[in-house]
């Protein structure tokens, strides 16, 4: 196992998507943070007066964990897709996934090195969003001559934990897909498909079939609760907000069910099929 | 070399989902330290044989063992290194970086790497990336990655395709000097001369059937002579007498005389001494194209 994880990190660590991936999340949060300061900055003009769309107050270091979830979700998860149909069906079209079975160790153990290492990458890119977010909340908070007071540690804890388990469940979609097509091109454009398009059509006609009678059913989608979690991050500086269709305990548990469940069933297919 | 098998097939079969036979009950047995030539036309079923002694694909039925194990058994790849069709690697790492990863996969000590580069004299050029490589430099990193291992059986599919003459010729000479010694090498191509001159034993497949498998002496047939004499009846006349009527056989206007190259100045002097004129006296032997038509039922030049 330990020989798997260090080729997959050794091949993985110079890859050019992991890096672009991580330029972009980098780039998204500096984005989002730039433009939420400045429309904190230039109120809405209204009949009723000035209306803040964004308040000054999320911008601050103590709100940064809150206010990078909104960066992450759905970027991110789009970009942990994109990653996991790289890193699994780019083996296919290289023919190193027969380089890769013909050493040592066997299927299982490639595979669980593979996801391992796609964890930390997963890992690294939460980090660079948090980073990168807590850099940008403390520009903020320096120009805008407002102390500097980190959130505490445990919300960060908790915050770095959901955002990792939201990229890693998205990624093990793209990584499934990539196994199951064997190539990353169409695998990420499905992946893509799915959750940018189809799940959230799917989820409102759903719901509106008898009044929410099968609301149940929406409940168990995997950016439903992706996106429940990441509300539940919140304070009162941002105001009133939709109150998410899930608990965050019910996400976690449903999203962990996810991620395991695709890891298993992509590793039976990697396990029974041929490479032809 | 021990007459020890360290491949074994028994009715290898592999029928395809689209009910394509590709394998048809293979009976292969393969020597420790031999070089073993798997011939075969484009297609024939080499490749998918490969890749079931490798573990890539299962058999539908039907038994192997390579190098001791079930294929694809971690103890048995643990003493195989492959290079089955072409060499896969990632394109973004240069070919050092490429073999120590699979150096770490195969819990090799990265200094191996150093030595396979030297092996395949690719050392100079190993810190360019492998999406840059020319054709013969890849084939040669693909035989550097299956030697990383220090395998007892290394398995080649087709190391030359895709190489021009002197490439061919120079992968040629680095395979002999790989399977000098104790290594076993599973070589399969398609192109004729390599094998005849690298291999111990060969066989041959035709549609997924295995339809010969024997030394490449034994395969060529006895060694004999060519005559072209003028009038040639008085001569298979005169060297019947001389060796006996199943000796010879007459093909395109030339006899074929089954006896040693060495008799050649005797049946020159019996000829002429009997008013023969010899136009043409030559060693015989079959080449290993003309049996490979012969078994696999190819026309020639098609």
């Amino acid at each position: 196992m330990i020989a798997t994880i260090k080729a997959e990190w050794r091949k993985s660590r110079l890859r050019p998507a992991f890096l672009i991936g991580a330029g972009v999340i980098a780039g998204i949060t500096i984005l989002v943070y730039a433009a939420n300061w400045y429309l904190a900055l230039h109120p809405l003009a209204t009949r009723g007066g000035d209306r803040a769309i964004v308040s000054l107050a999320t911008l601050y270091p103590d709100q940064f964990v809150n206010n990078v979830m909104g960066a992450a979700f759905p970027i991110g998860a789009a970009m942990a897709i994109v990653l996991g149909a790289l890193f699994a069906g780019s083996e296919y079209g290289w023919g190193t996934v027969k380089t890769m079975f013909t050493q040592r160790p066997g299927r299982l153990t490639v595979w669980a090195g593979r996801v391992f290492v796609f964890g930390i990458w997963m890992l690294i890119l939460t980090f660079v969003l948090f980073g990168v977010g807590a850099a940008s909340s403390v520009v903020v908070a320096l120009f805008q001559g407002h102390a500097i007071t980190g959130p505490a540690a445990i919300d960060l804890a908790k915050g770095i934990g959901a955002i990792w388990l939201v990229f890693m469940v998205n990624g093990s979609i793209g990584l499934a897909l990539g196994v199951l097509i064997r190539q990353p091109a169409a695998a990420l454009g499905i992946g893509l498909t799915y959750v940018l398009a189809v799940e959230i059509i799917a989820v409102r006609i759903i719901n509106l079939i008898n009044n929410g009678q099968f609301k149940d059913v929406t409940e168990q989608f995997v950016n439903q609760n992706a996106t429940a979690l990441t509300q539940s991050f919140t304070s009162p500086a941002f105001g009133t907000i939709t109150a998410p269709v899930v608990s965050a305990d019910h996400a976690v548990l449903v999203l962990a069910a996810y991620l395991i469940g695709l890891t298993i069933v992509a590793a039976g297919l990697l396990r029974l099929r041929d490479v032809t | 070399m021990e007459n020890i098998a360290i491949v074994e097939t028994h009715s290898l079969t592999k029928r395809f989902g689209s009910g394509v036979l590709a394998v048809d009950s293979v009976d292969m047995s393969v020597r420790r330290g031999e070089v073993y030539g798997f011939l075969g036309p484009n297609g024939a079923g080499k490749t998918t044989t490969l890749r079931m002694l490798v573990g890539l694909i299962r058999p539908t039925s039907g038994t192997a063992t390579a190098a001791g194990h079930a294929p694809g058994d971690p103890k048995g790849l643990a003493r195989i290194g492959s290079l089955i069709e072409s060499p896969g690697f990632y394109p973004y790492l240069s070919g050092r970086e490429n073999l120590k990863v699979v150096a770490d996969l195969a819990s090799v000590n990265l200094k191996r790497v150093e030595e396979v580069l030297d092996i395949v004299e690719l050392s100079t050029r190993a810190g360019r990336k492998f999406g840059t490589y020319s054709t013969g430099m890849k084939q040669r990193l693909g035989v550097a990655a299956a030697l990383l291992k220090d395998p007892d059986l290394l398995i080649l599919d087709e190391p030359t395709n895709g190489l021009d003459p002197q490439g061919m010729a120079e992968m040629r000479k680095l395979i002999k000097d790989i399977g000098q010694g104790e290594r076993t090498v599973l070589l399969s191509s398609h192109l004729l001369g390599e094998v005849e001159q690298i291999c111990d034993r060969v066989g041959v497949i035709s549609n997924g059937k295995l339809v010969k498998q024997s030394t490449v002496q034994e395969l060529l047939g006895e060694e004999g002579v060519l005559v072209r004499a003028q009038p040639i009846d008085r001569a298979q006349d005169l060297l019947a007498r001389m060796y006996g009527a199943a000796a010879i056989s007459r093909q395109d206007g030339a006899l074929h005389l089954k006896t040693k190259p060495e008799n050649s100045v005797e049946i020159n002097r019996q000829l002429v001494g009997a008013g023969i004129g010899v136009s043409e006296l030559r060693p015989f032997e079959r080449s290993l194209e003309e049996v490979f038509f012969q078994l696999t039922g190819e026309k020639q030049g098609s």
